[in-house]
């Protein structure tokens, strides 16, 4: 664990990573995209619609995945000030804010034949939304104070202040009546039946897969680039 | 006093605070801050005529019918306690069927009739395939005829 | 000077009212139908207004590190700063609140009821604010930002809002009460840390 929080054992190891992840990724995911398209019955009420599930639903949790991450991530460089949890926070906001976009836009081409409207502003899909903006702050704040610091906690504590939209995204399809359907997954009881289920953990597997290598790929670039910071600041001094 | 006592207090007071917050959402939970009416709602909360509102609930098994236009069909929606039927004029969508969810948009006629503006279908978090779906049915047909 | 600086916001929250009129013409019953809706908005855009001079000045003057000084934590001068914030800001818009109901023709029910939510929401509403003045206090922030930090976050302060001023709604009143005072409850501490995290450079 504390070799893996230096910074150079980081990179070789992340080095040496990237491919075989970006490999499993892409696997994975077209596995289960394929299944979920021509190997899977058609759903009892949906037919063919239901297919967008295997795309819809990961991507929604690494939505939420994402952000509890960015979270965890802040509070352990909040602590222990360690940079580079600092530097894997800001770097799992991009991918996080594309895969919450992605379920937003598979959830509303997937409400429009089912439900019968793009958008509706039920509690589940406000609070997505409001969790995609949070992302897009996040993005903007670390952005704006990385001009003077790559390593600052300030965007830490906005990533734990936004926490607090994670419990209102999960239960929100308890707390009020959505048209959102409930929970179908958890970890013991899956409404879903077994037959039309498989192809899901592989499209999890893969796209997790991807959210690594581009978090991978971003805390390399964080990481160049604060070294390049530092080696200017050296200079400036001498 | 130390600034670190004075953050404790600062603490107490935030955490009681908390409490309270999640307390007062608590009761609320219990009043449903909804998104849509169900019938028995909609018929205790005497709502005014003019009012567009969201009427959700199930399809009733049987009472779909359509006039002889084509387009306009009448309906109800209960939850089981109470009946409210609907009128609505257009396309529906795919999954809206009898013993399915629906959520309609609109208001409330002076006879007690909702006239639909938008038909929103509700599904379950329930995915299967149709031969299972079959089957199902037929175990609880033949479970209701014992 | 910032007297006059204290009244901009409330301007800007009249001036929607008189504008709204023009956008949607001056039929009563369509404005007085989203009137309500149409202030809470503008309240929410007002509030990030003096965003930027609520912690900003006082860094730059010494203000936190005259009071660090005397041991007082940062966390209390926050609370001391939401306290002087929410007085300046929220008070004068709910004064303001009356004659932009009347230029918006709202019932007097509905009057009152936005009154109620503007005095359960403007205390969450001012933590929100100085939260996101002292995150941003150090950064060459635009506008833009400070309205992207803030808006996502006062979301639900909106939604309850216009709940309970709706009518139609049991508990949006008390679920309003609730996120004003989770706000209210983590601002300090979060303009603590802020405050330290931006004092180290």
């Amino acid at each position: 664990m504390i070799r893996l929080a230096n910074p150079h054992y980081f990179l070789s190891l992340s080095r040496k990573l990237t491919p075989w992840l970006a490999i499993a990724g892409i696997l994975f995911s077209l596995s289960g995209i394929l299944g979920g398209l021509f190997l899977t019955p058609p759903d009892y009420l949906q037919g063919e619609t239901v297919r967008i599930l295997y795309i819809h639903v990961p991507t929604a949790w690494l939505a939420m995945g994402g952000w509890s991450s960015i979270a965890l991530a802040s509070l352990v460089q909040f602590i222990w000030r360690h940079p580079l949890a600092g530097i894997a926070a800001k770097a799992m906001a991009l991918p996080g804010a594309l895969f919450t976009g992605l379920c937003l836009l598979t959830g509303s081409i997937w409400g429009r034949p089912t439900w019968g409207t793009w958008w509706e502003w039920d509690g589940r899909l406000t609070s997505v939304l409001v969790l995609f903006f949070l992302y897009l702050g996040y993005i903007a704040l670390s952005r704006s104070v990385s001009n003077y610091s790559t390593t600052s906690r300030l965007p830490a504590l906005y990533a734990l202040l936004g926490a607090i939209n994670l419990p209102i995204i999960h239960y929100s399809v308890l707390w009020w009546r959505t048209l959102h359907q409930g929970q179908s997954i958890n970890l013991t009881h899956s409404s879903i039946d077994p037959s039309l289920l498989w192809p899901l953990p592989l499209t999890l597997i893969g796209f997790s897969c991807l959210f690594a290598v581009i978090t991978l790929f971003r805390m390399r670039y964080l990481l160049a680039h604060a070294q390049y910071e530092a080696r200017l600041r050296r200079m400036a001094a001498l | 006093m130390q600034a670190k006592h004075q953050r404790l207090i600062l603490g107490i007071i935030a955490l009681v605070a908390v409490i309270a917050a999640g307390f007062l959402a608590l009761i609320a939970f219990k009043k449903q801050a909804a998104y849509f009416y169900t019938p028995t709602d909609a018929v205790k909360a005497h709502l005014p005529l003019n009012r567009n509102i969201r009427l959700g609930g199930m399809v009733e098994r049987g009472s779909l019918t359509r006039e002889k236009d084509g387009v306009t069909i009448h309906f109800l929606v209960t939850d089981n306690y109470q009946k409210i039927p609907v009128a609505y004029r257009g396309i529906v969508p795919d999954l809206f069927r009898e013993g399915s969810g629906v959520v309609a948009d609109g208001h409330f006629e002076p006879s007690g009739s909702f006239m639909a503006e938008t038909i929103l279908a509700k599904h379950d978090e329930r995915y299967m395939p149709p031969m299972t779906q079959q089957q199902a049915a037929a175990t609880q047909t033949t479970l209701q005829e014992k | 000077m910032i007297g006059a600086a204290v009244f901009l916001p409330i301007l800007f929250f009249l001036l929607v009212a008189v504008l709204f009129p023009f956008a949607v013409g001056s039929d009563r019953m369509i404005l007085s139908r989203t009137g309500s809706g149409v202030l809470w908005v503008a309240a929410l855009l007002a509030s990030l207004l003096p965003i930027d001079r609520l912690v900003t000045p006082d860094i730059e003057n010494g203000f936190f590190d005259h009071y660090a000084a005397r041991n007082i934590s940062e966390e209390w001068i926050a609370v001391a700063r939401i306290i002087a914030h929410w007085l300046s800001f929220a008070v004068p818009l709910m004064v303001a609140l009356l004659p932009a109901s009347m230029l918006l023709s709202l019932d007097w029910s509905v009057f009152w009821k936005s009154e109620a939510g503007f005095l359960l929401a403007t205390p969450g509403l001012a933590a929100l604010g100085v939260m996101i003045a002292a995150l941003t206090a150090r950064v060459k922030a635009g506008s833009a930002l400070t309205a992207l930090l803030l808006l996502p976050l006062a979301v639900p302060l909106l939604i309850f809002g216009c709940g309970a001023v709706d009518g139609h709604q049991p508990g949006a009143f008390l679920l309003l009460a609730a996120s004003s005072l989770f706000l209210l409850a983590v601002a300090p501490f979060v303009i603590g840390a802020a405050l330290r995290v931006g004092q180290e450079g």
